[in-house]
């Protein structure tokens, strides 16, 4: 099997994964997950929350199984599964699904800027100036990139504090009583949550680059944990802050959360908020890219620095043609079908696969 | 091929392009007792005339003298050299050695050192200046520089090794380090660049700068530069490589890290926290100066949601009668400004004063009551400007200063989203720039807890135990930290 030595000034420490996986799993998502959830399950949408939570630790564990078992990244798990070329041909697929998700993030985000700031922002410019800079970013090599989603974790937390303001007008009792709804309506809730907790799969992507991995699988734990509890925790606050029939309303539930913030200099701190999340996105569009022009480098030969800006001229290209809020949405649910069933059917498909190659091969 | 082997190649006799400068002097003496006839060739611009009356002279009168191997013996100065090499000669004359020949001595030359130093005295740091502490500052001379490093490191430890950098100036260049602390990766890398440097002449240390910078493009400088001697000392104690520029006050520090432009050296001899609270300020006026102007365009052009009602008041009532957009309000300012220190930086001292409280007072006010500017951003401007120059390290606040006009580019564009979007541009830079192929934003990203204490905060001394691990000493311990910070409990006498 050829393998691909990564040089040891590329990779990064074990405890740099925790930041790679939030700042992925911490997304466009965070802004409007409420809703969505709140229709399904409720005032107990939280509980969805959690039991993804538990699912996306038991995936972890197996992802980390697996790369241990093929020794490097998905496509030496393909390779070890099904072979050279076959492994080679599925990865390449992959480079698609990074694609799609740096599109969705864009173009979510753009819209989120257009209802909130600028109606007349050019969704081309300002996505053409995004890929440019993490072409930039991405051309620094995959040290620059975690650096990328370090400081896209660190500068914008102090949002976290914001949602202080709304204390003031929460009330606790609305989230009684507990497990009112189904299982299936939180199970569905659950199912709808994908797409904002979608981020974790790229340890498959990332695992040799770090240094020592068996390390970095606490942090990788711990990084699952915290999205959990704080998605859980926003969650708890909407539901208590929003009525149920509001919530069901409120598209961005957590930018109309932040209207109430009031500071002495800052009337509407939400304009605030959606520019401080370019920072929270561009590592989910710098790791994305990375990723997809790595794997299409290990897949085709074509140099990763071409390979950067084909994919950047293609997701400019595409999302030029997304005019309007229903095109988009149609694409949102399309994309959590397809992520859905990425990182929560197919990636456990692999490892029994993987491990039953494991016991093949033994014998 | 130099000039010189050039001509040695066409003309024999190495004499004739020298003799076309009128301050290259030949002479010859006969000896007393030999009577054997000896040549003097010299530049008597280069030498102090008064060695060679004194000292050189008259023993190689007096005394016997046979080959040029007696001059070792009879001459009293140190640095005498002997070398049948004829193409040492021009390096020998024009570094202010006596060239000696001898009749009876023909193939051989002997050089004795007889250089004048003309040396600027000691003067006060003026850059970086410190109301306490040490008050040398380096000169122009490497000689007298590397002699007050060496003063403060007296140990073997410390290791200089010269380099002739560019084809005409042929200026000295030497690399400092301390032995067994000092990663000898960052020296070889040092020393690699610098043989590898093409260039004819070398005018100030910044030319090294710029040539031994990992990414040239760069609006940060890669190098630290100092004029301070305590401060290299320290630095090289710290397992960091120094560069010594002859005929340059100011010496280089390797690699180095964005913090450390912001960490005045005076920080280390006040108390800590009250360090501590300056590095915070700085940090604080750098970010202000940078934004202040940016913000108050976007919002006035965007987002006066942003402002709330009582705030907006002022501002209205203060561009009620303005003209101009806030973008060219600004931009007219921000210029006015640069406009006064450059001018305040080429003019002579005293009328760079005047032109400053012209400027500052008499354009200020009248801009305002002219109703082309708003005397609210005028207050911001002015603060924006004072914060710049807080940056202790005066390379850096140059780059501070220029960094606001992207911004105020991007918040006219994009309101606080470009803002935002700038500032994603700049992280992104600072990311990818290494010095000596070390990351710049060291000790921040990579994050190292145990290099934070030395960094926005200046953490007690006695803290400071290990050197910083992003440079990866080859001894990481300063001290003994236990011994160090002994407590003794309450009511005992130290134990000795």
């Amino acid at each position: 099997m050829e393998s691909h030595v990564v040089p040891d000034s590329a990779k990064i420490s074990p405890f740099l994964v925790y930041y790679v996986i939030i700042s992925l799993q911490v997304g466009i998502g965070v802004l409007s997950y409420q809703r969505i959830l709140a229709k399904q399950a409720g005032h107990d949408g939280w509980i969805s929350i959690v039991i993804i939570g538990i699912v996306i630790h038991i995936i972890m564990w197996m992802m980390f199984k697996m790369a241990e078992t093929a020794e490097g990244d998905i496509i030496s798990v393909h390779q070890y599964v099904i072979g050279n070329m076959a492994g080679k041909v599925v990865s390449f697929l992959l480079v698609f699904y990074f694609m799609l998700y740096i599109i969705i993030v864009l173009l979510n985000f753009i819209e989120v800027i257009q209802i909130w700031m600028f109606p007349d922002l050019s969704t081309f410019w300002f996505s053409l100036a995004l890929m440019i800079l993490s072409t930039y970013l991405v051309f620094g090599g995959f040290r620059t990139v975690v650096g990328s989603s370090f400081f896209g974790l660190v500068l914008p937390a102090y949002l976290v504090l914001t949602f202080v303001f709304t204390f003031r007008y929460t009330d606790f009792t609305q989230l009684l009583p507990i497990a009112e709804h189904s299982i299936t309506d939180l199970l569905k809730g659950s199912y709808y949550m994908s797409l904002t907790v979608v981020g974790f799969e790229i340890l498959l992507f990332v695992y040799p680059f770090i240094k020592e991995p068996k390390k970095s699988k606490k942090w990788a734990h711990l990084a699952v944990l915290t999205t959990t509890v704080f998605y859980t925790l926003l969650a708890l606050i909407s539901f208590a802050y929003f009525s149920e029939a509001q919530l069901q309303k409120t598209i961005w539930g957590t930018l109309s959360m932040w209207q109430i913030v009031q500071l002495p200099f800052v009337e509407r701190f939400e304009y605030i908020g959606v520019a401080n999340w370019i920072l929270i996105l561009l590592p989910n569009i710098v790791i994305s890219l990375w990723v997809a022009s790595r794997l299409l480098k290990r897949t085709t030969k074509l140099r990763q620095r071409k390979g950067t800006i084909l994919i950047s001229v293609i997701v400019v290209i595409v999302v030029k043609f997304f005019d309007t809020g229903q095109e988009i949405q149609a694409l949102n649910d399309l994309t959590e079908k397809i992520i859905f069933g990425f990182a929560f059917v197919y990636i456990p498909l692999l490892f029994f696969a993987t491990m039953i190659t494991k016991r093949v091969k033994k014998r | 091929m130099s000039i010189w082997d050039k001509f040695k190649k066409n003309n024999n006799d190495w004499q004739t392009l020298l003799k076309q400068s009128t301050d290259y002097q030949s002479t010859y003496y006969i000896n007393t007792k030999t009577n054997n006839r000896f040549d003097f060739h010299f530049f008597s611009t280069l030498i102090d005339e008064q060695i060679v009356q004194e000292s050189a002279l008259p023993a190689l009168l007096n005394e016997e003298l046979h080959t040029l191997d007696d001059i070792k013996k009879i001459v009293p100065i140190a640095d005498v050299q002997i070398s049948k090499d004829p193409s040492d000669i021009e390096q020998k004359i024009f570094n202010g050695y006596v060239l000696i020949t001898l009749d009876s001595d023909k193939n051989r030359y002997g050089f004795i050192a007889a250089q004048k130093e003309i040396v600027r005295g000691l003067s006060q740091p003026e850059i970086e200046f410190s109301v306490i502490g040490p008050k040398e500052a380096f000169v122009e001379s490497i000689g007298q520089n590397l002699n007050l490093i060496r003063k403060r490191l007296p140990i073997k430890e410390l290791i200089s090794e010269e380099f002739t950098v560019g084809s005409l100036s042929k200026t000295r260049v030497a690399v400092l380090h301390i032995e067994g602390i000092t990663n000898s990766e960052n020296v070889e890398t040092v020393k690699q660049r610098l043989t590898n440097i093409e260039i004819d002449s070398i005018s100030d240390s910044s030319y090294i700068v710029e040539l031994l910078s990992d990414n040239s493009n760069s609006l940060f400088p890669q190098l630290l530069d100092t004029e301070r001697p305590d401060r290299v000392a320290a630095i090289l104690s710290e397992g960091k490589v120094a560069i010594v520029v002859d005929g340059s006050p100011h010496v280089l520090i390797a690699p180095t890290t964005l913090i450390e432009f912001f960490s005045a050296f005076e920080d280390y001899f006040l108390n800590w926290i009250v360090a501590s609270f300056f590095r915070l300020v700085r940090v604080f006026a750098v970010i202000f100066s940078i934004l202040v102007t940016p913000i108050y365009v976007a919002a006035l052009t965007y987002h006066f949601e942003l402002i709330p009602s009582d705030l907006l008041g002022t501002l209205v009532t203060s561009r009620r009668a303005i003209p101009l957009p806030p973008i060219l309000e600004a931009l007219f300012l921000e210029l006015t400004i640069e406009l006064l220190r450059e001018a305040g930086a080429r003019l002579p001292t005293k009328v760079g004063q005047t032109i400053g409280i012209v400027g500052g007072i008499v354009i200020g006010t009248a801009s305002v009551e002219a109703g082309l500017t708003s005397n609210v951003l005028l207050i911001f401007v002015a603060l924006g400007a004072l914060g710049s120059f807080t940056t202790p390290v005066y390379k850096m606040s140059n780059t501070i200063r220029l960094l606001r006009f992207p911004f105020l580019l991007f918040a006219q564009l994009w309101g606080v989203l470009g803002i935002v979007f700038c500032f994603c541009i700049l992280t992104a830079h600072l990311l990818r720039l290494t010095s000596l192929g070390r990351p710049f934003l060291a000790p921040i990203y990579p994050l190292r807890i145990k290099d934070m204490k030395d960094s926005i905060i200046r953490s007690p001394l006695q803290d400071m135990s290990s050197r910083p691990t992003v440079l990866r000493t080859q001894n990481p311990k300063r001290f003994n930290k236990k011994k160090a910070k002994k407590v003794n409990d309450i009511d005992e006498e130290s134990a000795k």
